[in-house]
This record gives structure tokens, sequence and C-alpha cells, in this order.
């Protein structure tokens, strides 16, 4: 706690304001408690008979002793009572999650203390505003760069590929029946190859997201999960969702296929539930497995980015048990109109 | 072409695509491509020709998407047949293609196989579906089927049933085939059973299904 205080006073800068910063306020508050303390004990000096010899003698002692216990109890008290408010500060401190955004400290009265609890939300507030906005650059520029791998890939080595199997059709067909052989496995080895660039190009955009739409992305996202792990899945995808713009749909369309992806992974689910519905409250995705749950595990680079894309478009993400065990993982767009 | 050849529109924006689809389709007595195109536009505007039986887009044009050119096709010139060619092998794409008005979808990776027979389907009137699509279709009917969902009781023979099963595991036809220890031709031959007993038989009713189960949006 002295580290708050000892700290503090470089942070205002060039403010001149007689006691306008909580360094200042503080440090007044504080000397006037200590001077009250020392006027008292003067006063007690002054005002009664007490009286130091030259050479001390031991009731001097003691009585001096007492008074100076006295003073400092008084100034102990008095001092951790103005400075209690600091312990919620510290604790907000140590607690706070810029990828659980929103939490702050309720101020109480308008002192100096106060004044510093108000100051630390503002910073929180700031550093939040800074954090989504480096991070909507960092995910913007990935997203970017996968797009046009993933174009690259297609455009580029899938259709040079496609060439390739097209021709060699022709020359297995005239070929030597010695050769054919041979041939038709290379065939096959190009077909692999093509099927391989294909999905490396599909995991890292989902075309079908923009080209078809939300609807149709998560039908695959739906479909590839239940081929991939044979686990059967329910959709349900509202079909007159309001226009939720292409990031809120990527957002939608990339923490769907993460869930799932974890699902897969560790949940070991039978059943998966996925909609998408709108809610008096907004457009709300879910996704509930019948799994192993969270059991306190620890939140993976996995779960982090799905806070941060969520922080992203100012939607709510809780991650916990679902209605039946298992996990539920609800992702909820609140309405453009009250979003502002 | 009055000897009763297949004339083929050709759009791709891929040059050495187009040569490649071209030498296959070529090499067949009974189709003949009659005019190329690289890009939705141009195909939309030498589809409108009148000398074109049947197009073969890809799905992923510049200018105009293959979609895009399927749709204004198939409103402006719907006499010509459309095949989609497509890298996705993806059931989505494949419903989007039958309701822009495909009447089939070929992967890129096996086009070099089911190009040919796709084109020949097209032009009796017959869906071309790709391996995949045909699995999604059936694991969706069966997964309707344990549900009891509003679909009629199966009317499909013990064989048919074992070969929906395998097929909706993933396997090919080759596969099925061994497993069951019959040539491929008789598991083609199933499959379009199934398809046609499952009312599936043409485009319109792949895509009634689809809608219907919620594979894709009306």
């Amino acid at each position: 706690m002295p580290a708050i205080v000892d700290r503090h006073p470089a942070q205002p800068r060039g403010d001149s304001r007689a006691g306008g910063t909580p360094a200042t306020a503080l440090f007044w508050r504080l000397f006037g408690l200590n001077t009250m303390v020392f006027v008292a004990g003067a006063g007690v000096l002054v005002l009664t008979p007490a009286t130091v010899s030259a050479q001390t003698a031991i009731r001097e002692v003691v009585v001096l002793a007492t008074l100076l216990v006295a003073m400092l109890v008084v100034n102990a008290m008095l001092l951790r009572r103005s400075l209690r408010p600091l312990d919620g500060l510290s604790a907000l401190m140590e607690r706070v999650d810029l990828l659980r955004p929103g939490e702050r400290l309720a101020v109480r009265g308008a002192g100096d203390v106060s004044h510093l609890v108000r100051t630390f939300n503002e910073m929180l507030d700031r550093l939040e505003a800074e954090r989504g906005e480096s991070s909507a650059q960092m995910l913007a520029a990935q997203e970017g760069e996968r797009k046009r791998i993933a174009q690259e890939l297609h455009d580029e080595i899938g259709q040079s590929l496609t060439a390739v199997l097209l021709s060699l059709k022709r020359t297995v067909d005239r070929a030597p029946e010695d050769l054919r052989d041979e041939l038709r496995s290379v065939q096959e080895l190009i077909r692999g190859s093509l099927d391989e660039v294909r999905q490396v190009a599909r995991r890292l955009r989902p075309g079908v997201l923009d080209d078809l739409g939300l609807h149709s992305a998560m039908s695959a996202l739906a479909t590839d999960f239940t081929e991939a792990s044979n686990v059967t899945i329910t959709r349900r995808v509202d079909p007159h969702l309001p226009e939720l713009g292409k990031d809120s749909e990527l957002v939608l369309y990339r923490i769907a296929q993460e869930s799932l992806t974890n699902i897969a992974r560790h949940a070991g689910a039978s059943q998966v539930e996925l909609s998408l519905t709108r809610e008096p409250e907004g457009v709300v995705l879910r996704i509930i497995d019948d799994g192993r749950g969270l059991d306190g595990a620890a939140e993976g680079a996995g779960i982090r980015g799905m806070r941060e894309r969520a922080i992203l478009i100012g939607a709510h993400l809780t991650l916990g048990p679902g209605p039946t065990g298992g996990t539920e993982v609800r992702l909820t767009i609140p309405d453009r109109t009250r979003r502002g | 072409m009055e000897s009763g050849k297949t004339r083929i529109l050709l759009a791709d924006d891929h040059a050495l695509v187009r040569r490649g689809l071209r030498l296959i389709l070529d090499g067949e007595p009974d189709l003949e491509v009659v005019a190329e195109a690289g890009d939705g536009a141009e195909a939309l505007e030498l589809s409108g020709r009148g000398d074109v039986d049947l197009a073969i887009l890809d799905i992923a044009m510049p200018r105009m998407t293959g979609l895009q050119a399927a749709r204004e096709m198939s409103r402006r010139a719907p006499d010509v047949r459309i095949l989609m060619l497509s890298m996705y092998d993806n059931e989505q794409y494949f419903f989007e293609a039958l309701k822009a008005g495909a009447s089939g979808y070929v992967l890129k990776s096996v086009a070099d196989r089911d190009l040919v027979e796709a084109c020949r389907a097209a032009m009796r009137g017959e869906p071309f579906l790709y391996a995949g699509a045909v699995t999604a279709l059936i694991r969706d009917y069966l997964q309707r089927k344990r549900q009891n969902d509003r679909l009629p009781d199966s009317i499909l023979t013990p064989r048919e049933e074992e070969i929906v099963k395998l097929i909706a595991e993933g396997h090919s036809s080759k596969e099925i085939a061994q497993t069951l220890v019959i040539s491929v031709k008789t598991v083609d031959r199933h499959r379009a059973n199934i398809l046609q007993k499952l009312g599936m038989r043409d485009r319109l009713d792949l895509t009634r299904f689809a809608i219907r189960a919620g594979l894709v949006e009306p």
C-alpha cells in the first residue's frame, strides 16, 4: 500500500492547483492529521504541570513514553481509516483483466482517495479503449493477411495443380500400358496436394462466409464439425437475423469455429447444439455441449482469442457450465441501435 | 454440331485450366467446346449467342462470379444447361449452385475423372452430384430418420440401406465396391436409385430437399 502512495506524486506533472491533485490533497490530509496529534501532545505538555528535569527522572520517562504511545496509537488509527479505500484499489489492481472489461471500483465521497479511485477508473477506461483499438488493428491485419494467402493458394497454386491434373489425364490415356500405373499414382499424388491446398485455404479463410453469407457459413461449420468429430450437432439458425455487418459476422464465425474446435479436442461430447437467434438483448450465439465441462481448466490462447474478438465488436462473451452439464459458450451482440 | 455434338461454352479465368479442360472435352466424340470465356460477364454474353447447349462455369471468376453468371444465364438463356466447376468441396456451394440454376457441380480436383460424365448427365437432364454432396445429403437424411422427422418411411432395399450407411460414413464408391464385393458400376447404380427413391431425382427435387432440410436458405 505505501508503494501506491509513494509512486503517486510522479503522476500529476505540471498541475499547479493547490490541493488539486490526489497527491497534494493526501499530503495535506496526512500532514494535518499528524499536526493535530503533535499539537495535542504539545498541548498536554503546556497545559499540564508535567515537566522534564535536566536529569530525567524515571517517572517523567514513564509519562513521556505513555504520551508518545498514545499519540502513535491515535495517529495510526486516523491514518488507517483514511487510507482504507486504497485496499480496495490494490485488490482491483491485482484482479483487473483487460479481457474482461468493465470492472470498476465504486467512487464514494469526494475526498482525495476517492479522487485517486476515480483517476484509476479513468485509466482503466483508457487502457481498455487502447487495447481494443490495437487488437482490432491486429485482428484486421491478421484476417487480411489470411484472406490474401488463402486467395493466392486458391488462385495460383490450386489452379496450376488443376491444370497439371487436366493435362495429365490426356497423357495417361495415351500412355503405353506399362507407364500407365505409374502415371496414375502421380495423378493421385497431385489430387492429394490439391485437396490439401484447398483445406489449408479453407481453414485460413471462411470463403463460404464471404461468398454465401452467415447462414451458409454456419451450416458449413456444423457439417465440417460432424465430419471431423462424428459428434451429432443440432443447428438452429434464425433465418431472419438483423443485418450484423461484416466484422460482427466474422467474429461470430470465428468464435463458433473456435468453440467447436475446443469441443472436438477436449470436451468428449456426444451432442452439440449450435444456435444463432434473435433475443430481446440482441443476437445471441449459443454453443452447448454435453461433454466434460470447463472444470476450472486454465483458459488457453483459443479462449483468449475469443474474448478479444468479442470485445472488438462490443459483444459480451460468457463461458460456463451448460444447463445439463457440459459447457455453454454464449456470445451476445447487442443491437446496433443500443450500441449507438 | 449438326451431328448431335453437345456445344460447350467454357468459362474459367485461368487460361491453363481452360486449355486442360478443353483438351479433355474435345477428346470426346460427343462433346465440343465452341466458346471460351475468361470471366463471368463474358460467359454470360457468349451464352446468348444461341449456339451453346451447355455452359461450364468456374464458380470463382472475376467481374462476375460463376454463381452470378449462372443466375443470369438461367434467366436469359433458359435452354442452356449449366455445370458448375469448383474448388470448394462444400455442399453449401453445391446447393447455392443448384439454386442458381446449375444442374451439376464438379470438383476441380476430380474434374479429369468426372467432367465428361457430368456433361453427359446434364444433357440427359439428370443432376450430377459430386461424392461429398451425396454424403452430405445422405447423412442428413439419416439424421432426420433417427430423429423421426417427417420423412417417409424408408423404401430402400436392405442392400441400398447398407450402401446408404457406407456413403454416410464417407466411403468412396470404390471402397464400397470392395467392401460389398460388387463392381463400382453397381454401386453407382445403387447410388442413383437411392437418390431417386429419396425424392432427389432432379435439380429441383434436390433444391427442395435441401431447403426443407434447412441445408440451405430458401
